[in-house]
């Protein structure tokens, strides 16, 4: 096995041993599914058409946001970082190590959502399967992006939740997934287009591929490599 | 006579504050060297620059042979385990596990526990163990027993020994007089960025003993003169005493201790 595969087959295991990934890919996105998904069908009968779409919002968003940053945190604002460099690992395997290792655990919660929520709730299932996956895994890909250079600017783990925050609750508000778009004022609705979960929810819901929801998308994975790029670089230097 | 390592007119400045003054030394291959001084004196700024793991802003650094390194603050990912620790880092290094080297560093006991529940002697050892994972021709320690019981010095210890008996030039940063005393071939002290003191320890230690603090109890009180010759002094002070009506009550003569003359020209009181 190479150096790098063996670095990410680690990282997925040690994912697995600290629980806290798994506290933010897993338990809370489908204790969440769970609770809400029972309320939101209780309350409005139609929320069934979109429930798996708009919990996999949530528990995407939630492991991308908050679960992914401080991971990276611990390697990047400490002695590991040095550790690795000293010794002859590369800064970028810690990052993107737990990018891939973080994208299988979000895909499998997602994939347990999609599973259960039609049998649990009795939730439609999106109109084309294949759409639904690359959609996902598009905007899985995108989260991740972000979270990435919030664990690469932030190294203070309070002011990260902080900051974490700050992207995470606009995205879920204004996404969609909670109150219909149509029914926030225009700068919200304006507002919404920032986050990539507005656009990953869009692409989710569609029954036929638009290339206007994805190229939002791209451009803001585009933005966020250029700018983990810059990040790691700096690492590197200091 | 062939150098691992030479230093010419190393500076480093941290804004306005000049960390490392145009240090200039060389390391012998095969030897173990030590740099020394007071927490602040620069000891791991000096070898995070020849390490290249921190920029300088002048002079020259030859670095003759491959490096391992041993950090003074070091840390693994709490999670990892110490073999998988091992493979990574010897993936990516390129070279074949030596599990006689892990053997000896005992690092095979612990395959079991993570890194989060391995003492501070487990852990100094594994990081010992991940610094010569690439067989390294120059291996630095910095630091290398902060923390360690006794039983825990004395094993590295032996462990340093024995990488100087394969031909390895080890680098060593330390505030530790008794460790560099029993390890080092020679010695740097650094103050305030510069090298106050530079020779062997034995060089150092004949220093020490040429130096003697006298103390003289007498009815009028507690006195204490240092010298360099004991005899003269005190054959002086006493006829001095005596011309004076002093009586003397008791004399004691410290010879001083290593440590006490490191710190000494650590911080600058060297006579």
């Amino acid at each position: 096995m190479s150096a790098f595969m063996y670095g990410v087959v680690l990282q997925w295991k040690l994912d697995i041993r600290s629980k806290s990934l798994l506290v933010t890919c897993y338990v809370v996105p489908l204790l969440f599914f769970a609770v809400m998904g029972g309320i939101f069908t209780s309350i409005n009968p139609g929320a069934k058409y979109t429930l798996i779409q708009s919990m996999t919002v949530l528990g995407v968003s939630t492991g991308a946001l908050v679960g992914l940053p401080p991971s990276l945190v611990e390697i990047y604002g400490s002695d590991i970082k040095k550790v690795y460099k000293a010794n002859g690992v590369p800064l970028y395997l810690g990052m993107v190590s737990m990018f891939l290792s973080a994208f299988i655990h979000i895909l499998i919660m997602c994939t347990i959502i999609y599973i259960v929520a039609p049998i649990a709730f009795d939730a439609a299932l999106p109109a084309s399967l294949p759409l639904y996956f690359v959609s996902l895994a598009a905007f899985i890909a995108v989260s991740l992006s972000i979270g990435c250079v919030l664990g690469l600017s932030v190294k203070n783990q309070a002011k990260l939740t902080m900051i974490s925050q700050v992207i995470f609750l606009p995205s879920i508000m204004l996404s969609g997934i909670m109150l219909p778009v149509d029914l926030l004022p225009v700068f919200f609705k304006i507002a919404g287009k920032i986050f990539p979960a507005t656009w990953g929810y869009k692409m989710m819901t569609d029954d036929t591929f638009y290339f206007g929801s994805l190229w939002p998308l791209a451009a803001i994975l585009f933005g966020s490599i250029i700018v983990c790029i810059f990040l790691l670089k700096r690492l590197q230097k200091t | 006579m062939s150098y691992a390592i030479q230093i010419n007119r190393l500076k480093k400045n941290y804004g306005d504050h000049t960390v490392l003054k145009e240090l200039n030394f060389d390391v012998k291959k095969g030897e173990i060297f030590a740099l020394l001084g007071v927490n602040g004196a620069g000891k791991t700024t000096a070898l995070e620059c020849i390490e290249s793991l921190r920029k300088y802003d002048s002079g020259s650094i030859v670095v003759n042979g491959r490096m391992g390194i041993q950090l003074q603050s070091a840390s693994l990912p709490d999670h990892i385990k110490p073999m998988e620790a091992v493979r990574l880092f010897a993936k990516w290094n390129k070279t074949n596990i030596d599990y006689s080297m892990l053997e000896a560093l005992g690092i095979n006991e612990l395959k079991k526990k993570m890194y989060t529940d391995m003492s501070t002697g487990q852990k100094r050892r594994l990081h010992l163990a991940l610094a010569l994972i690439s067989n390294p021709d120059i291996v630095f320690l910095d630091e290398p027993t902060a923390g360690l019981d006794v039983e825990g010095r004395i094993s590295l210890h032996d462990q340093i020994r024995k990488l100087k008996e394969r031909g390895k030039t080890i680098i060593l940063a330390s505030h530790d007089m008794a460790e560099v005393e029993s390890l080092c071939d020679r010695i740097a002290i650094l103050n305030d960025g510069n090298i106050v003191f530079m020779g062997t320890v034995a060089e150092l230690t004949s220093k020490i003993r040429k130096r003697y603090t006298l103390h003289i109890k007498t009815e009028q009180g507690d006195k204490s003169f240092e010298s360099d010759n004991i005899g003269n002094t005190m054959l002086t002070l006493l006829e001095d005493f005596k011309q004076r009506g002093i009586n003397v009550l008791d004399i004691k003569i410290d010879k001083g201790t290593l440590e006490q003359h490191f710190i000494d020209i650590a911080r600058g009181n060297s006579k």
